[in-house]
């Protein structure tokens, strides 16, 4: 590597006046600073509806309680009603079970708008609530977020390109080449030099920008598993960009003109941006489509008709509006009996097309994880979702999470329902409240080795490639 | 002279290989796109007609019953597909496909496509809209980005204008040049596209959308092709009208609808479902005007009592249970008006802001008018909710009627029979004519028209200046 050194230092200095570089990095830095701003200003607003979430709930809960104990301690006439399990548990009380926001999540919005953060869970059967609705512009998810992923994944690359397409075309454009190279200096220290000038800067930028975006929006800055995670960042950060310079010093090792090494860098880009993450989409959902949720529907309606043919569901919808049509206690025991018997009917009779949707999501899955090895961006962007908890994993990790926390939460009232018991207010305290497991650096770990395995992949490929290249580069 | 240059343009162009890559990509990507959407209309229409088939026999079937239990039973709704809708998928990932018409409620749509679809369906989905929006302006940046900066560096440029053309000539004799190459390559496939939508069931309908559409893209295509002939007549080098064309082809295409997307949602920032609900219950609860539901039936039924001059509601000859569903209806209607209402005002102000941002992004204001042309907005979708919601009003309305003229005071064993459920019309989706959705257009069209007008003239102030040789 004779000369690295002094064509390192020469480099820098040209760089100094050079306005160009300035204003690509420059602009960078602007970009990234709004984006990490917008992105904690998003996963505050999150953040904050999670916490109010169940206070209405819980308030409910106690105010019932308290009814249940002022009767309990003053026993005269029936019981009120919401001592009854199946009143409480089918029809009116629900547990929100909440995904808090992972550390480093202003990072990348990820999926977060369009999967659930929050389910409002019931003693129905779950899929009555896990399509919970969310209210926003679709236009506004259909365009994307502006966060750091995306000034990672989408623009870092195009600022690298324009600060490297024309790194040895130029020099040899300009008949510079033949005279360095008579100092001494080797072909490849000379184009290392070059490209690492322009790196060294760029990667020492995104360490600074991500580190005062973690120390301004992380409110525990003493975690171990924060910075963890803020060095698995800056390793696909870094990997990622690493990538893209060696692409264009691959293509400079071509020996082709500058404009013709610009026009290939930027089908370069729009392949592995645009072009493949489009054609795995399509090639994933056209081997697994994703079953009907229309076919769903009607399985379930004609289910509950089945189950009972006077159809209890609406008679259950009917007498919640109207309670007063329903009549005394005893038939609310025998009413919400029905409901338990309908309720898991249905649940039978989707149960083959539930597993069914699942079992075709996970081989799309399967296929999309296999493929994302197609393209260094699909990497980057998976492995900097999974980082900031806003990844495919995370949310079937919680809805997972949530499924099970739906049978405990279930199972306390039907058993009380089934047995006929009511609910003691000492027994309030008994019923079930979720505790999100924290999806944690092992999780992160397992689901960014793939990406980060492949992107080191793509680098030393690139780089042994363009070495080998440049051994034989042409200098005249 | 125009022309002459245009042949050599064009012939200039099919020789040189630098669009090679770039114009098989896009072809590549076109046909798979256009291929699968005519598969993916066939399954979809297919799924959801049949769909809203068996919703509407099963109200049909439901056996005898009293109305207000048919009521809360309900109806599905199944928003229909149109051919162009897989030409342009817009927001149809990001919206549910059907909605559940139940008494005393206002449904939200429900099963959006997006959940089940994986992360990478976030980088955008392969449809021919995308593909013509994302890749057609690169393809015409790489077409025409040495046209001037080119020549000057090659040396001809001094050549051509000692000869008998005017700079303003070589402009639009380079861009005929470069349009006759570029359609080349995409006149057949949207010749295919267009047979193909002439063939699918119902397509005839929409060929005058198709028409639109193609016209859009014309407009979006000469839109980058005169700003990069003025690019490339103005800046130094060949390479330097690239980077420039480039990056604003990237900032413009995928920068701005991003920023559109959060400034919209800082400036005029959405309820969470759970407080829009909690709104809703509260005002259901209390009244709008603070005056509870509880008494105003009360009210209403003393009017009543004196109107029909009797004592009680058993001495009338109507069933008053009927007029109370009514009134609570129509009370909890008013409530969903005003909320739905507010909803649509803040999504309707979002949407104004990314109209606003798509002055500086012809992508975006061509993908507004895309989605509009192909029933995929988001007014089409709200069209969509709209109607199935007036339908579900006068679905409700139907029944309590029945149980109002049909039933006596306090029979709640009152029973409807077939004769009713038969009664009701199937519910049926009146898209937008061609007419309405082109007067909607009028802002994005404005904003095309603008960028056209502003790239030509930048091109013909550009080449009227042009240097011979800089530096």
């Amino acid at each position: 590597m004779k000369g690295f050194g002094s064509v390192f230092i020469q480099e820098w200095v040209i760089l100094k006046h050079n306005s160009t570089w300035w204003a690509i990095l420059g602009l960078l830095l602007v970009l990234t600073v709004l984006a990490a701003l917008n992105g904690a200003a998003r996963t505050d607003q999150m953040a904050e509806m999670a916490s109010g979430l169940n206070r209405g709930e819980m308030q409910t809960q106690t105010a019932l309680q308290n009814t249940v104990a002022r009767w309990e301690a003053n026993p005269e006439g029936d019981p009120p009603s919401v001592a009854s399990a199946g009143a409480l548990g089918l029809s009116v009380l629900s547990h929100y079970t909440v995904l808090p926001p992972s550390p480093l999540a202003s990072l990348s919005i990820g999926q977060t708008d369009v999967q659930p953060i929050y389910y409002k869970v019931t003693a129905h059967p779950a899929l009555s609530f896990l399509n919970e609705a969310k209210i926003q512009n679709p236009l506004n998810v259909l365009a994307g977020s502006f966060d750091v992923a995306f000034v990672i994944v989408f623009l870092l690359p195009i600022f690298i390109v324009a600060l490297t397409f024309d790194l040895m075309s130029k020099e040899k454009e300009r008949g510079v080449l033949s005279l360095v190279l008579a100092h001494g200096v080797s072909k490849t220290a000379f184009i290392i030099a070059k490209g690492a000038a322009r790196a060294f800067l760029i990667f020492f930028l995104l360490l600074i920008v991500g580190l005062a975006a973690v120390v301004l929006t992380e409110p525990d800055l003493a975690s171990g598993a924060l910075w963890a995670r803020f060095g698995l960042w800056f390793l696909v950060v870094s990997l990622y960009a690493f990538f893209w310079f060696a692409s264009a010093l691959f293509v400079n090792a071509l020996n082709k003109p500058s404009v013709t090494n610009g026009v290939i860098l930027a089908n370069l880009w729009l392949v592995f941006v645009v072009v493949v993450p489009a054609l795995v989409n399509v090639i994933a959902t056209t081997l697994f489509p994703a079953p009907s949720r229309v076919e769903l529907t009607t399985e379930m309606r004609e289910a509950t008709e089945v189950a009972d043919q006077e159809s209890a569901e609406s008679r259950e919808a009917f007498f919640f509006d109207h309670p007063e049509m329903v009549g005394g206690n005893a038939n609310a025991d025998q009413f919400f009996l029905q409901v338990l018997a309908t309720d898991s009917a249905v649940e039978r009779a989707i149960e083959p097309l539930m597993q069914e949707f699942g079992a075709q999501a996970e081989k799309r899955q399967e296929v999309v994880d296999l493929l994302q090895y197609a393209s260094p961006s699909i990497m980057a962007q998976n492995a900097l979702n999974a980082i900031s908890g806003t990844g495919t994993e995370r949310f079937s990790d919680f809805s997972e999470q949530v499924l099970s926390f739906h049978e405990n939460w279930r199972g306390f009232f039907t058993n009380r329902i089934i047995k006929g018991k009511r609910m003691s207010a000492a027994e309030f305290d008994e019923i079930p409240t979720f505790e999100y497991k924290t999806w944690g650096v092992a999780s992160v770990l397992a689901a960014t080795a793939g990406p980060i395995l492949g992107l080191l992949f793509f680098v030393l490929l690139l780089s042994i490639w363009s070495s080998r290249k440049y051994a034989r580069y042409p200098v005249v | 002279m125009i022309l002459t240059v245009a042949r050599k343009e064009f012939r200039e162009i099919l020789r040189d290989g630098r669009i090679k890559w770039s114009a098989v990509i896009l072809a590549v990507m076109l046909i798979a796109a256009l291929g699968t959407a005519g598969q993916r209309y066939a399954d979809i229409s297919a799924e959801r007609a049949s769909a809203q088939e068996v919703v509407n026999m099963q109200f049909a079937a439901q056996g005898e019953k009293n109305p207000h239990a048919a009521a809360h039973y309900g109806l599905y709704a199944f928003k229909p597909v149109t051919p162009l809708s897989f030409f342009d998928t817009g927001i149809a990932s990001y919206t549910g496909v059907s909605i559940w018409l139940e008494a005393h409620k206002q449904n939200d749509a429900e099963g959006e496509p997006a959940r089940d679809a994986t992360a990478i369906a976030r980088f955008g989905e392969l449809t021919a809209a995308f593909t013509l929006q994302m890749l057609l302006p690169l393809l015409v940046i790489l077409l025409a980005f040495p046209a001037f900066a080119g020549e000057r560096e090659a040396g001809t440029l001094r050549q051509l204008l000692s000869m008998q053309v005017s700079p303003v000539q070589l402009l639009f004799g380079k861009a005929l040049g470069a349009a006759a190459a570029l359609s080349t390559f995409i006149g057949p496939i949207l010749l295919l596209g267009f047979i193909g939508l002439l063939m699918t069931p119902g397509g005839l309908t929409y060929v005058g959308h198709g028409i639109v559409i193609v016209a859009v893209y014309i407009i979006y295509a000469w839109i980058f092709l005169f700003l990069t002939l003025a690019v490339s007549a103005n800046v130094r080098s060949a390479q330097a009208a690239l980077v420039v064309m480039v990056g604003f082809w990237a900032v413009s295409s995928f920068v701005l609808p991003r920023a559109a997307s959060d400034v919209s949602r800082l400036l005029y920032p959405t309820p969470t479902a759970v407080l829009f609900q909690a709104n809703i219950d509260e005002a259901m609860q209390s009244g709008l005007d603070g005056v509870s539901p509880d008494t105003k039936v009360q009210q209403r039924q003393e009017q009543i009592l004196k109107l029909y001059k009797a004592d009680s509601v058993e001495d009338l000859p109507i069933n008053f249970q009927g007029m109370i569903f009514d009134l609570q209806e129509k009370l909890g209607n008013e409530v969903f008006d005003k909320y739905y209402g507010e909803l649509y005002a803040i999504f309707s102000q979002q949407t104004g802001l990314h109209q606003m941002f798509s002055v500086g992004s012809p992508r975006m204001a061509v993908q507004l008018a895309s989605m509009e042309l192909s029933g995929t907005s988001l007014n089409q979708h709200l069209a969509f909710t709209g109607q199935a919601e007036t339908y579900r009003r006068k679905l409700i309305a139907d029944m309590n009627q029945d149980i109002t003229n049909n039933s006596n005071a306090g029979q709640a064993d009152y029973r409807a029979d077939s004769t009713l459920w038969a009664s009701i019309e199937p519910f049926a989706f009146q898209p937008a004519s061609l007419g309405t959705l082109l007067t909607r257009l009028g802002p994005s069209f404005m904003v095309m028209f603008l960028w056209l007008a502003l790239s030509i003239a930048a091109g013909v102030l550009a080449v009227r200046k042009v240097k011979v040789t800089l530096g």
